[in-house]
């Protein structure tokens, strides 16, 4: 695990019982946890009044080391072993090793979501809407007499988060070749999940 | 229905009882591959050269035979409307026969082509998919995400369009029920009575 110099610091500090007791430690690992996992968070998070006798530098810095290393952990999925070799490098009593391991078991699930709904991918179906239309004529041809679909395909583009859809029309025959791929994709996938 | 022709429409016609049949059969030749390409306006002049009339006549001529057969396309007129949409115009019989098997013959084609005027949504043309297992990325490791890359291809207005997409394995099976269910919505009732009865 690479950690900057500023970070590594910060994250030692906070195994020292002298300048953090345990009910302080907790409290600036959960504030850490909600900055990173709860969208609506702000600078509010460390406004809790045991928080308020440390001098609000060493808060932020100690705050942001605890964030930047879970992040790194959340990332390369660390167990409790890797974990806690860390931890115990960093100087960390058992005591506070435990209360690490449990907040980050507790946020665990939600931290892995969000780290991997972050990256860019191809826009991303999301729904479908379909119209059945019977064309009777236009104005160049009478007596049309034909069924048609309008399909559209709700997109969801991560980066601009943009919602374009993509509208298309088809006969019959079309749609019937455009289900029969889809299912044909969808029993290769339960084909693979199989083996 | 007959067919509703101008005066200045029955004029242009007016020149072809003046010919013989191969050379309006080759008119009405003309005129159905000038509605698959466009016209080319140098055929009028050869075609006038050798018939000793002016170059105007022809594309008149031509003209009027274009706009007869897509109006009676257009509006699919049974046989004998079109045989009495023509015999007002007085030409001999022969010269009536002559039409009407143009028109039958062609009807279909023009039809086609006439359809492709209609305002234009793009259309499907067909699908090609994938499936992606991603593992990792730059912010998580160890992932397994299955996905379905789908490469969608379009057509509109001639141009050949496609979309790469993607979406996820409940998302498909959701697409596959829904347009499964669209599908089966032709084969209701209601729709039934409809297309029996809109004619």
């Amino acid at each position: 695990m690479e950690l900057s110099e500023y970070v590594q610091k910060g994250f030692q500090m906070l195994a020292d019982p002298g300048s953090f007791d345990s009910n302080t430690f907790t409290l600036l690992l959960r504030a850490a946890f909600q900055s990173l996992l709860d969208a609506q968070a702000d600078e509010a998070v460390l406004d809790h009044p045991d928080l308020k006798h440390i001098d609000p530098v060493v808060l932020k810095h100690r705050h942001a080391a605890a964030a930047t290393y879970i992040l790194e952990a959340g990332k390369q999925r660390a167990d409790r072993s890797t974990l806690s070799t860390y931890l115990e490098d960093c100087k960390f009593d058992s005591e506070r090793i435990e209360l690490f391991w449990t907040e980050y078991q507790n946020n665990r699930n939600s931290l892995e979501i969000l780290l991997g709904s972050i990256g860019r991918s191809l826009p991303h179906i999301t729904d479908v809407s379909w119209r059945l239309e019977y064309q009777i004529k236009t104005n160049q041809l009478d007596k049309m007499y034909r069924p048609a679909y309008l399909v559209t395909l709700n997109v969801e583009n991560t980066d601009s988060r943009s919602h374009p859809e993509i509208s298309f029309s088809c006969n019959m025959e079309q749609l019937q070749d455009l289900v029969g791929k889809l299912k044909d994709a969808s029993k290769s996938l339960e084909r693979a999940t199989q083996l | 229905m007959l067919l509703d022709l101008s005066e200045e429409h029955k004029e242009h016609l007016a020149f072809l009882p003046k010919v013989d049949s191969a050379v309006v059969a080759e008119f009405g030749r003309i005129a159905v591959e000038f509605l698959r390409r466009g016209s080319n306006p140098k055929i009028y002049e050869g075609a006038a050269r050798k018939l000793s009339v002016s170059s105007d006549t022809v594309q008149h001529g031509v003209e009027g035979l274009i706009y007869l057969l897509t109006e009676s396309s257009k509006l699919m007129i049974s046989e004998l409307d079109f045989q009495d949409s023509v015999f007002i115009l007085g030409f001999p019989e022969e010269l009536n026969k002559l039409l009407l098997q143009l028109y039958l013959d062609n009807r279909k084609e023009i039809r086609t082509i006439l359809s492709e005027l209609a305002p234009d949504l793009p259309s499907y043309h067909s699908l090609e998919w994938r499936l992606d297992v991603q593992l990792a990325s730059r912010s998580l490791r160890q992932q397994i995400k299955p996905s379905v890359t789908i490469k969608l291809h379009l057509n509109q207005n001639g141009d050949h369009n496609t979309q790469v997409l993607q979406t996820d394995p409940a998302t498909l099976l959701h697409l596959v029920q829904q347009l499964e269910q669209a599908l089966e919505e032709m084969k209701t009732n209601h729709c039934r009575r409809v297309v029996r009865n809109i004619k």
